[in-house]
């Protein structure tokens, strides 16, 4: 189980402190650089500093949803173009498809499977590198 | 003359308002009496008229054009003062009603009658009316017929109300297993994310003792997720709310992940999967998420099935317009006291090995699947193996 080549940092957007360090131990085992964001409303400074080739973020957070926060960070030219996947306990299939509209690559559901969580990702990446390589 | 108001006023419009039908579109339920009671009493007018604060609305009217009337002119409120039925033969000799504007300008009311619609509590919420423009009576079948009209206004009201309560309840079951889904899923994330992180020596190797208590934590971990998902189908099942997209796929592919994703369970059972796809392509329109769930759940049953070192076979034939898709094992068959019950909710074999693993879910999850995208479902079984099958009408396929 290795990263792919297309991600090599990650930020996670998360508030449950829990799922924060199972997070963090999956992509530091990994090899992959990874950033934990707890409170959304950082996510775009973080986003700026850190530079990852992924952003994963949780749907319900209290003190701002993930669509919000994507919108969010779509609209800072220094974050638009970083590829953002969701991950939601509430996963309904219009949802799904409403969140895909909005230009979030994919949604993963949790609980998620942390042995193949990278996969998922590297699979989720390589499809949407390889729509825009075509 | 303004009728006074009943003593019980404030929880009368409490009650009237629990019914919520004020301000709601015609029904043909209420329109059908209000006509029967024109009908049988033979007057150009009849109404079912609700008493709210300050106006009487109508809910249903026949030979009438206001939607509702203010209430001081509402002949309907002195009818709910009285014990019974209100008749007024001409109301230009009535002293409660002769300067009434009703009487006095359009419609020009002469006769009216008006039978109570009264809850199970004694609540008089309206009247079921009839209204002549000519002094005249009721005979007293009339009387009757429109008593008897009145309480199936009643009971219609009462119909409603118990719908609104079934629907109102509906939701918020709706929302509650919603809101359950999401407080267990968080947990459960952390959970699953720290022990497959420790089975997996992420955190370091563990010592065998160890690494079997782990193992035991995330193998019940995995089965009370498994239960969570398929109590959440189910629900969507009962409550009609299952969607199913229906999108072009080639069938082997389909078959393909399925295998995939099961196979890790496989490999811990210690059984192989194997899998005779046709070499051309077949086009099927359905939804590729849930028939890989059917699949993976057979398969899953198939290998619980299954003795170590066995295989189960997965296989796709054309026949006709369908794909048949079957997943055989080698294990010893299902009891036969238990094939009748195989698809039914909770329902589990008692020798079953897999007990523990099951929730007596998936196969009653699937063949709603299999149905609802307009296939069928089934199974032969005998002392050497199990056979299920599912088939789903072909879209396209090549050389057809």
């Amino acid at each position: 189980m290795t990263a792919p080549g297309c991600l090599k940092r990650v930020l996670c957007v998360e508030d449950d402190p829990d799922i924060q360090v199972v997070l963090q131990l999956i992509f530091e085992t990994e090899g992959v650089a990874v950033a934990i964001c707890g409170n959304p409303i950082n996510a775009v400074t973080m986003a700026s500093e850190f530079k990852p080739d992924l952003v994963l973020m949780d749907v319900m957070m209290p003190e701002q949803d993930g669509p919000e926060t994507f919108r969010q960070l779509q609209s800072a030219p220094e974050t638009q173009k970083i590829p953002v996947i969701f991950m939601t306990a509430r996963i309904q299939t219009q949802d799904v498809k409403a969140y895909q509209d909005m230009g979030v690559l994919d949604v993963i559901a949790k609980p998620f499977d942390p042995t193949t969580l990278m996969r998922e990702l590297g699979r989720i990446c390589e499809k949407h590198h390889g729509r825009h390589a075509s | 003359m303004k009728a006074p108001l009943p003593k019980n006023e404030l929880q009368r419009l409490d009650v009237l308002r629990q019914y919520d039908i004020l301000d709601t579109p015609a029904e043909s339920a209420y329109d059908d009496i209000v006509q029967l009671a024109a009908h049988i009493c033979g007057t150009p007018i009849s109404l079912i008229s609700l008493l709210d604060a300050d106006r009487q609305w109508f809910k249903s009217r026949t030979g009438l054009k206001p939607q509702e009337t203010h209430r001081d002119l509402a002949f309907c409120g002195h009818t709910i003062l009285e014990p019974g039925m209100m008749v007024v033969p001409d109301a230009t000799q009535d002293a409660r009603f002769s300067d009434n504007p009703l009487v006095t300008s359009d419609p020009k009311i002469r006769f009216y009658a008006g039978a109570p619609l009264t809850t199970s509590d004694g609540y008089k919420l309206g009247t079921l009316c009839v209204i002549d423009r000519v002094p005249r009576n009721l005979t007293d079948d009339q009387r009757n017929a429109l008593r008897t009209l009145a309480r199936q206004v009643m009971t219609q009201m009462e119909l409603g109300w118990h719908v609104n309560l079934l629907k109102q309840r509906d939701r918020q079951k709706s929302e509650f297993v919603s809101m359950v889904s999401h407080e267990l899923r968080t947990p459960l994330t952390s959970i699953r994310g720290a022990l497959g992180l420790l089975n997996s020596g992420a955190a370091g190797i563990l010592p065998d003792r160890a690494r079997t208590m782990a193992d035991v934590a995330l193998r019940n971990t995995e089965h009370v997720i498994r239960m969570i998902n398929q109590l959440l189908d189910l629900g969507k099942i009962e409550s009609g709310m299952m969607e199913l997209c229906h999108k072009k796929m080639d069938v082997n592919s389909l078959v393909r992940d399925a295998i995939e994703m099961s196979r890790p369970f496989a490999e811990k059972h210690g059984v192989t999967v194997f899998a005779k796809l046709p070499t051309e392509t077949t086009v099927i329109e359905s939804d590729h998420d849930r028939v890989v769930q059917v699949l993976t759940n057979l398969i899953s049953n198939a290998t619980k099935a299954s003795p170590y070192g066995e295989t189960v076979d997965v296989a796709i034939h054309m026949h006709d317009d369908v794909a048949h898709v079957t997943v055989t094992d080698h294990g010893s068959g299902i009891p036969a006291s238990f094939q009748s019950r195989i698809f039914q909710k909770f329902s589990q074999a008692e020798s079953s090995i897999s007990r523990s693993e099951g929730t007596g879910l998936g196969l009653n999850i699937s063949k709603v699947i299999i149905e609802k995208l307009g296939g069928k479902i089934g199974f032969t079984s005998s002392k050497r193996g199990t056979e299920f099958f599912f088939d789903l009408p072909i879209a396209w396929a090549e050389g057809k």
